[in-house]
């Protein structure tokens, strides 16, 4: 069973974007991280809910989130 | 108003040397208490335009230098530098008492005026545009800011603290002495004959330091705030071509926020203010070598 995961609470995703690269402030360490869109992207899709059941299996999407996991931005639920 | 220079020597080192000499810096009110020659003269000499406050006004920042009286003040006599009652750096070596008030008040700015948010860059403002100048210790900055401000045509704000107002967003003056180290002394005395520079001090831990008075119109001006609408990375290299180059917008982000004393006390709101100026203000990396193409660049930054 692949794990499932959402936005570690109390992020609202507070960022600018300019030219394809975004700062978005980590409501909950502090930090300021220098992402691309379609990192944005995915976290916003996490926030949404717009993952469906068959993409939690995409390992490369995984990864991308144990990524984000490091960065205290999102959590296995 | 009176102002510094109304004080009779005498008069000003009876004041440090008593309750404290009350003055204002921009937006801040400064009590200072010096027993000590050189903080006079240094204060005679560079903040001579500055507000002179009475005895009784608020002073926002207590700043006291003491000798300490151990036995060593008969070989190599100290000074320590209480700032609101506390003791926030080491002794430093007697001579180095007035850099030591410049910086410990720049200390007491950066640590405490939380309604702004403080980036570690000099700022000068044009025709009502400003420009920001973060940069480490050795990229040339304070040499860069004294030639702009003392030959250039641009209104010095500030050599150390950009002050961004949280809610308006604009840059809020503070005009000081500005701090030159090592050869940037003899290179702005020689390239700014009309600078007063005070005496200057040697073996400090940033090397040989002389401050450079701010211009009398610069600290007559400090109700005049600025918009932001340029942020430069400089950085001088012996020999090196002037060259100018765009940086992108979130890499002049991280740059800045890195350069700041409080973006990360500020919390949301620093981010904000800064994604805001960010928005308004184009960034680029600016090498050189030349102060008279340096001054040209700037000149021209309208262009850009």
């Amino acid at each position: 069973m692949p794990v499932q995961w959402q936005l570690v609470p109390g992020q609202s995703l507070l960022h600018r974007s300019w030219d394809g690269q975004v700062v978005l402030y980590n409501e909950v360490s502090g930090a300021t991280h220098l992402l691309d869109q379609d990192t944005l992207d995915l976290l916003h899709a996490l926030r949404d809910g717009e993952l469906a059941p068959e993409d939690w299996a995409n390992a490369e999407l995984q990864l991308a989130l144990a990524e984000l996991r490091k960065l205290y931005l999102v959590e296995p639920c | 108003m009176l102002t510094v220079a109304s004080l009779a020597p005498a008069a000003l080192r009876a004041r440090l040397a008593g309750d404290g000499l009350r003055l204002r810096t921009g937006r801040f009110s400064v009590r200072l208490q010096a027993d000590m020659p050189s903080v006079a003269a240094g204060i005679g000499q560079l903040y001579a335009d500055y507000p002179l406050l009475q005895d009784s006004d608020f002073a926002d920042f207590h700043l006291h230098l003491k000798r300490p009286r151990s036995a060593r003040r008969w070989l190599r006599p100290q000074v320590r530098l209480h700032c609101d009652g506390y003791e926030m750096f080491q002794p430093m070596p007697l001579q180095h008492a007035f850099p030591m008030f410049e910086w410990g008040l720049n200390w007491c700015v950066s640590s405490r005026a939380h309604r702004y948010l403080i980036v570690h860059a000099a700022v000068l403002e044009r025709q009502g545009r400003a420009v920001i100048l973060p940069a480490p210790p050795g990229s040339g900055k304070s040499t860069l800011t004294a030639a702009l401000c003392g030959k250039g045509g641009w209104r010095l704000l500030s050599d150390e603290l950009t002050l961004l107002e949280l809610d308006t967003g604009l840059l809020v003056p503070n005009p000081r002495p500005i701090s030159l180290k090592n050869a940037s002394i003899d290179i702005i005395r020689a390239y700014v004959p009309a600078a007063v520079l005070s005496t200057p001090v040697h073996d400090t831990t940033k090397g040989t330091v002389a401050h450079m008075r701010a211009p009398g119109a610069a600290v007559a001006r400090t109700a005049d705030c600025a918009r932001p609408a340029w942020i430069v990375f400089p950085h001088y290299s012996a020999g090196a071509a002037t060259t100018l180059e765009p940086l992108a917008r979130a890499a002049t982000f991280m740059e800045l926020a890195g350069n700041s004393f409080n973006y990360s006390v500020l919390g949301a709101a620093g981010f904000d203010a800064l994604g805001r100026l960010i928005e308004q203000a184009a960034g680029f990396r600016f090498r050189y070598s030349a102060l008279d193409e340096a001054l040209d660049t700037f000149a021209r930054l309208d262009e850009r």
